[in-house]
């Protein structure tokens, strides 16, 4: 790092090497003659430069006759002549940046009025100004019907991001992710992107922009421009920041309450005690301490030099990230480059070339809190050493009593290391034919290569918990990816009034994976790391795996713009796609979109003080999924063993039920807009309507048993149609001092079934093997999709009398086996019996709506940000309840459990009695016992900065940040940020993994 | 110049794409035979047969093996056993407190399933094979047949009627999620008529070759068939077929009872049908698993499974102690045929009885090292001459064939020292020939669907046996003074209790079945 920094210097030093010749002072100034710092000022076909200092001034030596640039974000480029001045003093004029911003959008780049669709900008300086991981968490709140959930609070975990709801129903909902005009391969994560590397993102709301990515785009589109040099001087940034991470504690009963607890569910059901409390003393072991490590550090480090000439701009960085678990194993490590170098062989010609090498290090981070919770306290963590006599290390931990794994010693065996290495390349040329016709072609490459080792240790706790041999599996996975695009662009503008851009091309896209994997048992060292090699192993078991797979597809693209007099724009875009993932008659999708655009404020006959700024739009496009297992056409064979004649045999079957006539799912948007800007842009207001349609959507389903199909058949089970509204309101305010800005964001978005394919009118999802494996989600024809199902409950049974009316017409008991305690299910169709005909819906998984609010404040040297998520009205299906509200099985319970079940003497308790037996199947069911509004409210980020004025050192800044410190809601699982599987199966099911951590950290922002 | 040829390489690149975009867009899977290439030869097909014969047992311990465990369980011959681990959905079961969402249920239904698909494949393709013997394509063929008999049997037994898929094509029409249960009558004709055409391909066990031991055989054929039809009291068809057995000089009883359960001892004289299981680190799961999920836990065992003192009486009262030695072994005791082991450890503390299974224990000194699931060579019993025999003496019995009724006990009693019943006549004689085939098949999970099936006066014996009044609960409850049973009492001594005749002679069908065929399968009563 060190080493790295002294070359930075030196090249930046060489860089200052300036002719001396005359010395220009000034001061630049806004149009009411504030002061800007940090304006880029450079001397015209020189490298020669420097920037405006706190007080908007600066001092450069010149040319006796040269021209400076003044250049600065959201202000017009002025060039100024020096000839015979030697002060000067430059007011630079805002720029009416919504109107004349460049957007990138497929293939291509035009100015943000020029079109008609559904997208969103957020700045690289915003992302940036993020401490996350991720440069996704960055997007949080940014943009209305962006979600970025989080997935947990494991290192290195990548968020999810939603873009107006999830319509897959495959599970994965990540966006296609372009990085500077490449595609990059399906589930990359924006972890492989360093967020300071980030120049501008722009998320592809709708399919009338994202339908030029055609099969790829249905979860929408993430496009990420990298930043390059700039003509002028060099400039170096550092940015670094640390932090620690803590989460809140939950706690369990202890050993006390957990004895009594088990000893009423037993007595409760007149079987004998479990325990008898005079055998134990105190509180027991508390596991939560014993496993979690709170305040577990956060780095992030990264530097920056950038620069160039009229011929020559390059940039490049380099950034470090660390996290650590709030275990004592789990880590993510990532050492990321950058370099963009733009050379101008010609006026007509210009060459790009990018390379981005990229090393990971991980450890899994294991999910720990489940059995810390669910183990009994009653276990020490270690058994008395008089009792380790012939027991190795690993041996040495107890047993609990209800067979939990001790966490603790879970902890100790695992053994598990990941490397990864990546390198992006993407070159590029651009040949200007004429000056309205620009040929554009692009090469770029993916080369990961990723190792992972796991070592299990031998060791014995109990019968069901040993390991007998150690054993090693190592695999190393292999992946090619590569994109080319060809494409032509015609950019013109005819009796300044008509507007047209062509674009044509043809793209191919390639995706190569293969993996070897090998296995040995029979290690000669539990301990010594020098011998963890499948080298060393000796044992007789060996196994050795490795396949291959390649996914192509092959694209043509076009796209039309037109624009009339800046008042009427119309896009229209088509892609063909040809993709190896489906059968051959099925192989090829079509997707187009239109879109159209009036600026209301450019017509004449407008007049209005108070909108300066009035667009509508409607749009429509479609886009494709392909987005389902390369086998899911194949009907493949597998291979196991069997024994004859006291010798093993072959065994073969049909592993892999494919269906041949998959198709392509598609998806049809329609979009309707309205922007509207109000005092001069203070107030912005935006707001959309979507509709959204998948056609033949692709789910792997679950046939009944009795087809003896084991896992699922990959299928096109319908149509499913969600809609929504995007809200976004923005008021931005400038004071003397005190500049504000608020961005608030409000969405909707619910799916509903409109069409379900034969043999698929029901799509269960959800299987909980404890309550009676029963699906818990059912999407039906006409219904919200993946609605929650299982038994109506209406209190709790508070006396015989109320146990004895619970009957059906005829006067039959409909739960014979419940007692007073006891759930009340409701009988739907009155029969007198409870079954499967009883299920209903319990619950819903869409909110009434979501949204963020961020706030940004600037005063004098203070800057002040907070961001804020929530979500409204959606339910949960907490699966932690059947574990820690239970009991079954002897697990721990929640501390204070015997507050919160019925008993004579609390027969207000929201929850049953205490029975082991559970005759009347209180926690064997589904039902709404299970189901919990899910609302919540979260401070994100919130961040309060300094900027220190010091000579020579154009930009330092100090800030102080937190994450997620403050969550309101009722729901009593781990965390309410649910995020989990596609729209049928996982959408609203909490399978509590590891919560977000609240992150404390401290910052620094250099430019030099 | 070099622009120029920069431009060109550009283009070289993507037209070399261009040519071959169909090759590039057939993109067949790798690594993977494919179903339509597969069948092609007798060896494929043979080994294809052969992943039929897996789902008997299962290739892991919860898939089919467990539920036959929690049946016996749920007999009189049995505890849960296992008093450390809470199991409510495996011990529930035994106490006839049963949850019908047990993944027990679930697996056993759903991989018997998976057995039948496998043999209709096999069916739908074999057919079609060219490069095939005739001869082999009949035995294949019959090996299939007796199978997706076998498997369709034991859905019988425990869910009563259940759909019936016969073809491979079927599965795959949205047309299957309209079938329902047919009823047991139906499923009864399917099965015969399944051994019947398996009868003529198989061989006679004389006609195998030694790698061929553990395939179906006539013999198989016709046992099974004989039990299907005792299992409909079919008597005189019961009688006549397991007579076919016993007759065909195919098959003997082992001299020695403690051998017929011998590590080592595959493909015995008495065995007609067996999963042979071998220890092979190199493969997965060419052993057995009984021994650890059956085994003590004071013997690296699960402890699931533990034999009653109630069976223990029964061997007893009939003075039969060459059979219980190698049936049961008791904590503190020494083990038959273990000279390692002079005191066993039943763990008492942590098991309802201190007893365990000896027919699945394998004597220190022949476990393999791991010793572990999976890899434990001790073979498994599904049909033996005793088995037959019995069936026969039952069905001569109910036949009004009293005379060849006691002939068939006396084989079995003989073998084993026990005096003759020759005086025996009437209920007393059916009595003896149900005794005999408890204590002769104890612990070979037979128990469970012989007392369903049994009936006194039209009564269930399991209704005598179980419930409230049952001579089991009675016995434990008030009778028994069992040093182990009396003092464990974390596994209730009234178990089985709660059994209730009008649901408990079938067990449930698994709720995710129902929700998945959207309520065409119904449920059993009761549950």
């Amino acid at each position: 790092m060190k080493q790295l920094i002294i070359i930075l210097i030196s090249v930046l030093s060489f860089s200052l090497s300036a002719q001396a010749q005359k010395t220009v002072k000034g001061i630049v100034t806004d149009g009411k003659g504030s002061p800007i710092p940090g304006v880029n000022i450079l001397e015209k076909n020189t490298q020669n430069g420097t920037f405006s200092d706190f007080d908007g001034k600066f001092t450069l030596s010149a040319g006796e006759k040269a021209t400076l640039i003044f250049s600065y974000l959201g202000f017009k480029t002025q060039e100024i002549s020096v000839s015979g001045k030697n002060q000067l003093t430059i007011k630079m004029l805002a720029d009416n940046t919504q109107l004349e911003e460049i957007v990138v959008i497929g293939y291509g780049s035009v100015k943000r009025d020029k079109i008609a669709s559904s997208l969103v900008t957020v700045d690289g300086a915003e992302i940036a100004k993020q401490v996350a991981s991720n440069p996704a968490e960055a997007l949080q709140g940014k943009a209305a019907g962006v979600q970025v959930l989080s997935s947990g609070g494991s290192p290195g975990a990548s968020p999810r991001i939603v873009i107006r709801g999830i319509t897959t129903a495959n599970g994965s909902t990540n966006p296609l992710i372009v990085i500077d005009g490449i595609l990059q391969p399906d589930g990359t994560s924006l972890n492989s992107v360093n967020a300071q590397d980030i120049e501008s993102l722009q998320i592809l709301k709708d399919a009338s922009a994202s339908a030029i990515y055609g099969s790829r785009a249905s979860n929408g589109v993430v496009l990420i421009t990298t930043k390059r040099g700039k003509e002028g001087k060099s400039v170096v940034s550092v940015d670094l920041n640390y932090g620690v991470q803590y989460w809140d504690k939950i706690e369990s009963a202890d050993a006390q309450e957990y004895i009594r607890i088990m000893n009423t569910r037993r007595t409760n059901d007149g079987n004998a005690p479990l325990f008898n409390p005079d055998d134990f003393q105190g509180e027991g072991t508390d596991w939560w301490n014993e496993v979690v490590q709170n305040f577990s550090p956060i780095l992030n480090a990264n530097i920056r030099l950038s620069g160039g000439s009229e011929k020559i701009k390059y940039s490049g960085s380099l950034g470090i990230f660390d996290q650590q678990a709030n275990y004592s194993k789990g880590f993510y490590q990532r050492i990321t480059g950058r370099f963009n170098v733009d050379y101008k062989v010609s006026d007509k010609l210009t060459l790009k070339q990018d390379i981005s090498p990229r090393i990971e290090r991980w450890e899994n981070t294991p999910n720990l809190l489940f059995n810390s919770l669910r183990i009994d306290p009653l276990t020490p963590v270690f058994i008395p050493q008089s009792e380790r006599v012939g027991r190795n290390e690993f041996s040495i931990y107890g047993l609990s009593q209800n067979l939990v794994p001790n966490p603790v010693g879970q902890l100790a065996r695992q053994f598990n290391e990941n490397d990864f290495f990546g390198f992006f390349s993407n070159t590029q040329l651009d040949y200007k034919i004429t000056p309205n016709l620009t040929f554009k072609s692009q090469f770029g490459f993916n080369i990961s290569r990723q190792t992972s080792q796991t070592f299990n240790p031998e060791y014995f706790i109990g019968p069901n918990r040993q390991l007998e041999i150690n054993n090693l599996t190592k695999r190393v996975t292999n992946n090619f990816d590569y994109v080319i695009n060809n494409t032509i662009t015609y950019d013109n503008t005819f009796n300044d009034k008509h507007y047209l851009n062509l674009t044509g091309g043809i793209v191919f896209d390639s995706e190569n994976f293969d993996y070897l994997q090998g296995f040995r048992d029979g290690l000669p060292s539990n301990t010594n790391v020098n011998l963890r090699q499948l080298d060393a192993a000796e044992g007789e078991t060996i196994r050795a795996n490795a396949n291959q797979a390649t996914d192509n597809i092959l694209s043509g693209v076009f796209r039309t713009i037109y624009s009339f007099d800046n008042k009427y724009t119309f896009n229209g875009s088509v892609r063909v796609d040809q993709s190896s993932r489906f059968p051959e008659n099925g192989r090829t999708g079509v997707f187009s979109s239109v879109s159209f655009a009036w600026d209301i404020d450019s017509e004449d006959w407008f007049n209005s003080e108070t909108i300066n700024n009035l667009r509508v739009k409607v749009a429509a496009g479609e886009v494709g999924n392909q987005n389902i297992s390369r086998n899911g056409q194949f009907f493949s064979v597998g291979s196991g063993n069997f024994v004859f004649g006291g010798d093993r045999v072959v065994a073969n079957f049909l592993s892999q039920f494919g269906n041949p006539n998959l198709r392509w799912e598609t998806v049809r948007d329609k979009n309707f807009g309205v922007l509207m800007g109000l005092f001069n842009n203070e107030i912005t207001i935006e707001a959309e309507y979507y509709e959204k349609t998948s056609d033949n959507l692709l789910f792997s389903v679950e046939t009944p048993n009795y087809t003896g199909i084991p896992g699922t058949v990959a299928q096109n089970v319908g149509s499913f149609q969600s809609r929504g509204l995007d809200l976004t309101i923005g008021y931005n305010k400038k004071w003397d001092d005190l500049t504000f800005g608020a961005n608030l964001t409000l969405s909707t978005n619910e799916s509903r079934a409109i069409d379900l394919a034969p043999g698929n009118e029901v799509i269960l999802g959800q299987r909980r093997p404890r309550l009676g494996n029963r699906f818990v989600k059912i999407t039906e024809l006409n219904e919200t999709v993946g609605l929650f199902q299982g038994y109506q409950t209406g209190g709790i049974f508070q006396n015989q009398t109320e146990l004895n009316s619970h009957t059906s017409e005829d006067g039959t008991l409909i739960q014979p086996n419940a007692q007073v305690g006891d759930l009340r299910f409701i009988d739907q169709n009155g029969d007198g019996l409870l079954n499967d005909d009883d299920l209903t819906t319990i619950g819903n998984p869409f909110p009434d709506f979501y949204g963020g609010l961020n706030i940004n404040m600037n005063y004098k040297n203070f800057d002040f940000s907070m961001q804020w998520y929530g979500t409204y009205g959606n339910d949960v299906f907490n699966i932690n309840t059947e574990y820690i509200l239970a009991g079954t099985q002897n697990l721990n319970v929640l501390a204070g459990l015997e507050d919160l079940v019925w008993s004579p003497t609390n027969t207000g308790a929201p929850y049953p009695r205490l029975t082991e037996l559970d005759r009347n199947g209180n926690y064997q069911n589904p039902s709404d016992l299970f189901i919990e509004d899910g609302s919540y409210l979260r401070l994100r980020n919130v961040q309060l900065g300094y900027n220190f004025k010091i000579k020579g050192i154009n930009n330092c800044r100090v800030y102080l940040a937190g994450q997620n410190l403050l969550t309101f809601t009722n729901y009593s699982g781990f965390d309410p940020e649910v995020s989990s599987g596609g729209i049928i199966n996982g959408l609203g099911v909490d399978s509590s993994g590891n919560p977000v951590a609240k992150t404390f950290l401290l910052g620094l922002n250099l430019t030099l | 110049m070099k622009k120029l040829i920069l431009f060109l390489t550009f283009c070289m690149a993507f037209l070399s794409v261009g040519c071959d975009a169909d090759k590039l867009l057939d993109q067949p899977l790798q690594g993977r035979q494919q179903l339509d290439d597969f069948f092609s030869s007798e060896e494929n097909a043979e080994s294809f047969v052969n992943s039929v014969y897996q789902l008997v047992n299962g290739t892991n311990w919860n898939q089919v093996n467990f539920q036959r465990q929690i049946n016996e369980m749920a007999s009189d011959d049995n505890w849960a056993g296992n008093t450390r681990q809470p199991r409510p959905d495996i011990t529930g079961i035994a106490q006839y407190n049963v949850f019908p969402g047990s993944t027990y249920f679930n697996l056993f239904w759903e991989n018997h399933y998976i057995g039948i698909t496998r043999a209709n494949i096999a069916l739908d393709r074999i057919p079609g094979i060219e490069e095939i013997d005739d001869a082999k394509r009949a035995q294949l063929i019959g090996e299939v047949k007796f199978l997706r008999a076998f498997f369709y049997f034991d859905l019988l037994r425990n869910f009563g009627g259940v759909p019936i898929v016969t073809t491979y094509n079927e599965i795959l029409e949205p047309s299957i999620n309209d079938k329902v249960r047919s009823s047991v009558e139906e499923v009864y004709r399917f099965i015969e008529s399944d051994l019947n055409d398996a009868m003529a391909g198989v061989p006679l066990r004389s006609q195998q070759s030694s790698g061929e031991s553990g395939r179906i055989t006539r013999g198989a054929v016709q046992s099974l068939l004989a039990k299907v039809f005792l299992f409909q009291e079919k008597w005189g068809e019961a009688q006549a077929m397991a007579k076919t057995v016993m007759d065909s000089g195919e098959y003997s009883l082992e001299s020695d009872f403690a051998n017929i359960y011998k590590v080592g001892n595959l493909n015995s004289v008495e065995t007609i049908f067996e999963i042979q299981y071998i220890n092979n680190q190199t493969f997965n799961n060419v052993g057995g698993q009984f021994s650890v999920t059956n085994g003590s836990r004071g013997d690296r065992g699960w402890g699931w499974t533990s034999p009653s003192s109630d069976l223990e009486n029964a061997f007893l009262s009939e003075g039969d102690n060459i059979r219980l030695r190698s049936t049961i072994i008791k904590h503190g005791e020494p083990v038959f045929g273990d000279p390692a082991v002079t005191s066993f450890d039943g763990k008492p503390s942590e098991n309802k009885s201190g007893r365990t299974n000896r027919k699945y224990y394998i004597p220190t000194g022949e476990r393999p090292d791991p010793y572990q699931r999976g890899q434990l060579p001790l073979h498994y019993i599904h049909l033996r001459l005793a088995d037959v025999i019995l069936i026969h003496a039952e069905a001569a019995y109910f036949n009004g064939d009293e005379t060849s009724a006691k002939t068939s006990l006396q084989l079995v009693r003989d073998r084993v020292q026990l005096p003759e019943k020759n005086n025996l006549t009437g209920e007393n004689l059916r009595d003896a020939i149900w005794k005999e085939r408890r204590l002769e098949l104890a612990l070979e999970q037979h128990r469970l669907y012989d007392i369903r099936r049994q009936k006194i006066n039209g009564v269930p014996r399991i209704a005598l046996i179980l419930g409230p009044q049952g001579s089991f609960v009675k016995y434990n409850t008030e009778v028994s003074i069992d040093p182990f049973e009396t003092t464990n009492l974390l596994e209730p001594q009234n178990s089985g209790t709660l059994f209730d005749p009008n649901i408990h002679l079938l067990w449930p069908i698994p709720p995710e079945e129902i929700q998945l065929s959207r309520g065409n399968i119904v449920q059993n009563p009761g549950y």
